[in-house]
């Protein structure tokens, strides 16, 4: 394999890595936060409100995570 | 003979879909995802020092942005009555949204003074990231093409840079700067340790400003091409089959972008009232 194909290979591949391992900790992050937050509102529905409220600004703070990754995945395949 | 209704509408669907399966898959195509993003120019204007100021496909999806919001904020403020009809109370929610949801849950002070810069964010990224979803003639390669505002880095970072912005001009405006800057560390904490968990609070606020602009620009970006991608899938593959299942997963998936458009505009703003919020009062 010549060098500029094995650059474009580790290109690709560091891209896919990158966005699928990045996906893996923020899906779970927000699988156990979401749970919580539904559990607290069955729990308390009188609280149901800030719940929801806070549960959103946690997802953007988590949902960021995986979108580094997306992004890094972006500059990998068209920019680097 | 009920039963064998079925079985001729069955073998008929079956049928069609052979048939589907069978036939050659139009004209080829070339696409190309990221062809989707580039900033084509409109209207090609002199550069200013560094500024080039031509009028590109983002600056057009900008100002039919303000438009929208200005011409529906007129009409609505014009036309205010006291038994609202279906639109007023539709935009009266969407206030309502913004003044109590939003702002009115996570600050504490400055709610009326903030609430003007908190609303506006809401809104105008609100309807920046729908006008996104609708095809409009501003495509480079073919012509009722998506693009949207919010997919565009330097639209967001502008945006994320007014947040702050107001945030440290807030927070200084009330405590004043010296002591603004000095409630950055907990006033309890030994020496050494005050000193570093200070310099993670200034690397955290410049966090938050990427963190801002790039949680918006990624989601929009990726919305745009995974609904790219599965609009194009017939001209990848070739065959009709392949594209009659994809455009009703295409459907389903721009559902899913309205929620995306709706709930990235909330969490914008709401990050944005946290952000000034805390800087408005500094409790550690």
């Amino acid at each position: 394999m010549d060098a500029e194909a094995a650059k474009e290979l580790g290109k690709l591949l560091g891209a896919g890595l990158s966005m699928g391992l990045g996906a893996v900790g923020p899906g779970v992050g927000l699988g156990i936060m979401i749970g919580k937050a539904l559990e607290s509102i069955a729990r308390q529905p009188e609280v149901a409100g800030d719940v929801r409220t806070n549960m959103f600004i946690g997802i953007g703070v988590t949902e960021a995570v995986a979108l580094y990754a997306f992004v890094v995945a972006l500059i990998l395949i068209f920019v680097a | 003979m009920k039963h064998m209704w079925r079985w001729i509408i069955g073998l008929l669907v079956l049928g069609f879909l052979i048939l589907l399966a069978i036939l050659p898959g139009g004209e080829e195509m070339e696409f190309e995802v990221a062809a989707e993003f580039e900033r084509e120019v409109l209207i090609k204007l002199p550069t200013i020092g560094p500024f080039d100021m031509s009028v590109t496909k983002t600056v057009a999806y900008l100002w039919i942005a303000v438009a929208i919001i200005l011409v529906v904020a007129l009409i609505v403020a014009r036309s205010l009555k006291t038994q609202p009809g279906r639109f007023q109370y539709a935009m009266e929610a969407m206030y309502g949204l913004a003044r109590d949801g939003i702002v009115g849950s996570v600050m504490k002070s400055g709610k009326a003074a903030w609430f003007p810069f908190v609303g506006a964010a809401f809104f105008f990224v609100l309807v920046s990231n729908l006008i996104g979803l609708l095809p409009l003639p501003f495509g480079e390669h073919h012509q009722p093409a998506f693009y949207a505002a919010t997919a565009n880095l330097n639209v967001t970072i502008m945006l994320a840079l007014c947040t702050f912005l107001f945030t440290h001009y807030a927070g200084i405006r009330k405590n004043g700067a010296f002591r603004y800057v000095k409630a950055w560390a907990p006033p309890g904490a030994p020496p050494v340790l005050k000193q570093m968990i200070w310099f993670i609070h200034v690397i955290s606020e410049v966090f938050r400003l990427i963190s801002l602009s790039v949680r918006l620009f990624a989601n929009m970006v990726a919305g745009h091409a995974i609904l790219a991608v599965f609009f194009a899938m017939a001209l990848i593959f070739q065959s009709y089959l392949i594209g009659l299942a994809l455009q009703g997963a295409s459907v389903l998936i721009y559902m899913f972008e309205i929620f995306v458009a709706f709930i990235q505009a909330f969490i914008f703003a709401i990050l944005s009232a946290v952000y000034i919020g805390g800087a408005l009062d500094q409790d550690h």
